[in-house]
């Protein structure tokens, strides 16, 4: 566990808006460390902006974001040491290697040149990167470049990792390795924030999940205490999301669109 | 061929290369009109230019014939050179359409998951590559000629030259299609036979092809090169008949002369030669239009870190981690290679014009004006752009600098490290060719190099802070880097800086020229150097404060 911190992510009062969008809107959370938190919530309901805001990728315009106690817009530098990130479509440096880039990454988080070989070797051979980690980026398929991102995120052990849609272009092997690694890592101690539209992982690895819509936080807590709250007793994640977001008349929809 | 599909490629392609200059769709630029009023007053300019040259004829053709049959044939002689002439200019600007939307060709995939022909794909790249230069230049020879022609009665003749042209446009704009295909297939097969050097292959010819492309496009364009490629084509074209290339003149030729077979001979050949060229490149367009090149392989085997030469020279692990992936970035990146094109082509052009007496025995004497253009130049210029990239180069990765434990100090003192070390390289490599070609004095060598070294070292610091405010992280359909405005502003406080770290030398330029009595160069070196390193300081403070609000801001 990481020690000494009663949250590992604070968020209080927050509030965003891009023009008259409102992205943020007055949001509250606060997130345990260890703890496996899922943010859902449908396109544009305020996922990627909340996990930017905790490495300072966005500004609020109003309320605190703290991560372990530091408030991110006054030491940022500070935060960003603890913290993996791995962002919806990560754009790598596409001019150089798999290799290089973790290489870069290592050096750039402090790593000793003892901790980049083992940790990059271990990961390469992980996630089946053998064999084309000396290729240049740009040749790599969606799936690797994910990959590579997120054995970036992973490498220099952070305490939070924040991940959003981690598991995109996946193959299921890799996708169940990172899925097993997120609970070892939880075991350690180590506090993932992650969003997702794949409601079946979230059910699955998820401690607790908050469920988003156009800026607020319409429902949080486990899988149990979201049945009740969308009074859905014995349901599955997609139809306790679906009521709550409002998108329950699925089929009417369908009946529509086949006319 | 279904046009409509033919005329919204067109379209598409049009605003991309807008998007490329950094033009915004806004709803006025979208309107027809501009495109029309374009077009249509290059149109009435010909209508009117080729009026005013006729009435010019009819007043010679009273009072001098001796004139009038000098006219005629310098009329005709251009006329026969003209289809010539425009393939060749069309060509060199449509390869420039080319190279500037080769990164966009490949980002908007969208037409070829439609169900578009080949052969509609092709037309509709070859007629966006003429519009532009070499369709407004043809709206303006065409009806130029045409107007003179009903003043010399050769109103067939110049409507035949305007045919020619048309062919020769398009034919131009069909070879740019065939090397743009072929060349990323040859790319390619480079690449793959290369291995592990691919990188350094790639470097190198990409350097070479864009040098040898400025030099023809500078000769050509040049006024004294044009004029005589304009005589030497007239006056050689009959003895090369057989080159495909000249089948267009030599229609007009055979024409003017009377010879109906051969006027009828050169004008099928000439058709079928358009006709070829289209299908060569659909038909390479099918086989390469979507090729995805072979990765590059940089390295094999285990990883074993190194420990590098910028940790011992005191840069933090981060700082140099940042130095070395920016030297990668300019050494793989095409969009970057041009820093290394700018300085060569600047040594290249007052050599080649300054050696063009190669002849000559004794070593050249610079004059001047040519020691600066050679050792000032390059570094300096190369520094002021670079400064500007520097950040604005990391593009859409940026948010990997924003969410990593990096500070403003370290990503100033790197980016400001590696500014200075290109440009040292530079100098030193400008500095052995000036000395080389032009045996200058201890002296001046010098002055030349202290005071280029005084630029680098403030300008580059200046650029970088104005590259910092004005860094633009779009990269489709190509890298910004700078927005177009704090580009200009950079160029502005660059030249400034500049007057003022130069300044010392102003009283000193007068006495070359006689009029205030002379004085010591060293001592204005001194007080350039004592200003140079204020501004320096001042700048290198500013960037850093620019890099805080940037960091601190981090928005993505």
């Amino acid at each position: 566990m990481a020690m000494g911190y009663s949250s590992a992510v604070v968020l209080k009062h927050v509030v965003k808006s891009f023009g008259k969008i409102s992205a943020i809107d007055n949001v509250e959370l606060e997130i345990k460390p260890g703890e496996i938190f899922g943010l859902l919530g449908p396109n544009g309901s305020g996922k990627s902006t909340a996990l930017k805001m905790l490495l300072g990728l966005v500004q609020p315009d109003a309320g605190l974001v703290e991560v372990f106690g530091v408030d991110v817009k006054r030491d940022p530098v500070a935060v960003k040491r603890q913290v993996g990130y791995v962002p919806e479509s990560p754009r790598l440096y596409e001019f150089l290697t798999g290799l290089e880039y973790l290489d870069f990454i290592g050096d750039v988080f402090g790593m000793t040149a003892e901790e980049k070989r083992e940790r990059i070797n271990e990961y390469l051979k992980a996630l089946e990167l053998e064999g084309r980690e000396g290729d240049m980026i740009s040749g790599y398929s969606q799936g690797m470049k994910q990959k590579v991102a997120l054995v970036s995120a992973l490498l220099h052990k952070p305490k939070l990792l924040i991940l959003d849609e981690p598991l995109n272009g996946l193959d299921p092997k890799s996708a169940r390795i990172v899925k097993d690694l997120l609970h070892e890592l939880k075991a350690q101690g180590v506090t993932t924030l992650m969003s997702t539209h794949v409601l079946e992982i979230a059910e699955a690895i998820c401690d607790r999940i908050a469920i988003m819509y156009q800026g607020r936080i319409l429902a949080l807590g486990s899988i149990d205490e979201l049945r009740q709250k969308a009074s859905l007793p014995g349901s599955g994640l997609e139809d306790i999301f679906l009521k709550l977001t409002g998108a329950g008349d699925i089929k009417a929809v369908v009946e529509e669109l086949l006319k | 061929m279904n046009w409509k599909v033919v005329a919204h490629l067109i379209r598409v392609d049009m605003k991309s290369g807008r998007l490329i200059r950094g033009g915004r769709l806004t709803r006025a630029l979208e309107r027809k009109l501009i495109t029309y009023v374009l077009y249509g007053g290059a149109l009435v300019l010909g209508v009117v230019v080729g009026c005013l040259v006729g009435f010019f004829y009819n007043s010679i053709s009273i009072v001098d014939p001796q004139t009038k049959a000098l006219f005629d044939l310098g009329l005709m002689s251009l006329s026969l050179s003209l289809p010539t002439l425009v393939l060749i200019y069309s060509l060199v600007f449509t390869m420039m359409q080319q190279i500037q939307r080769s990164g966009t060709k490949f980002t908007i995939q969208a037409p070829y998951w439609l169900p578009i022909t080949w052969n509609e794909h092709t037309l509709a790249s070859m007629l966006a590559n003429l519009l532009g230069f070499p369709l407004i230049s043809i709206a303006f020879i065409g009806p130029a000629l045409i107007a003179v022609s009903f003043f010399t009665g050769q109103v067939a003749f110049a409507v035949l030259t305007l045919f020619a042209v048309l062919a020769s446009a398009f034919m131009a704009s069909a070879i740019t299609e065939i090397f743009r295909t072929a060349q990323v297939r040859f790319i390619g097969a480079v690449t793959k036979s290369s291995g592990r050097a691919a990188v350094w292959v790639r470097f190198a010819g990409s350097l070479l092809f864009f040098i040898a492309f400025y030099i023809v496009y500078f000769t050509l364009t040049s006024g004294i090169g044009a004029i005589a490629f304009v005589q030497t084509i007239a006056t050689t074209q009959g003895a090369v008949w057989f080159v495909p290339f000249f089948w267009l003149g030599m229609f007009l030729y055979s024409f003017i002369g009377g010879m109906l077979w051969q006027t009828l001979a050169f004008l099928g050949l000439s058709l079928l030669l358009v006709l070829s060229l289209f299908y060569a490149a659909v038909s390479l367009n099918k086989r390469f239009g979507l090729y995805e090149p072979p990765s590059i392989t940089v390295s094999r085997g285990v990883y074993a870190p190194r420990v590098g030469l910028l940790g011992r020279l005191g840069f933090s692990t981060t700082e140099a981690a940042l130095i070395r992936k920016d030297v990668k970035a300019f050494t793989r990146r095409r969009e970057l290679m041009y820093v290394f094109v700018i300085p060569v082509l600047i040594i290249l052009f007052p050599l080649l014009q300054t050696v063009g007496a190669m002849g000559q025995e004794s070593p050249l004497t610079a004059p001047i004006l040519v020691l600066p253009l050679i050792f000032l130049m390059p570094s300096v210029i190369l520094a002021v752009y670079l400064g500007s990239v520097m950040i604005g180069e990391e593009g859409e990765a940026m948010w990997r600098i924003y969410s990593a434990p990096i500070s403003a100090e370290s990503v100033v003192k790197s980016k400001y490290f590696f500014i200075i070390l290109f440009s040292i390289l530079v100098i030193t490599a400008t500095g052995i060719v000036g000395v080389a070609v032009f045996h200058p004095s201890p002296r001046a060598t010098i002055i030349a190099f202290t005071e280029s070294f005084l630029l680098m070292f403030a300008l580059s610091a200046f650029s970088l802070t104005i590259g910092i405010k004005g860094s633009d992280f779009r990269e489709l359909p190509r890298p910004r880097m700078i927005r177009p405005e704090w580009g200009l502003i950079n160029l502005i406080v660059c030249f400034v800086a500049a007057l003022a770290i130069l300044a010392p030398f102003i009283p000193y330029v007068f006495t070359v020229i006689a009029w205030v009595p002379t004085i010591d160069p060293y001592h204005a070196t001194a007080a350039s150097a004592a200003i140079s390193i204020v501004i320096t300081f001042i700048a290198y403070r500013m960037a850093l404060r620019s890099a805080r609000e940037l960091l601190a801001k981090a928005e993505m």
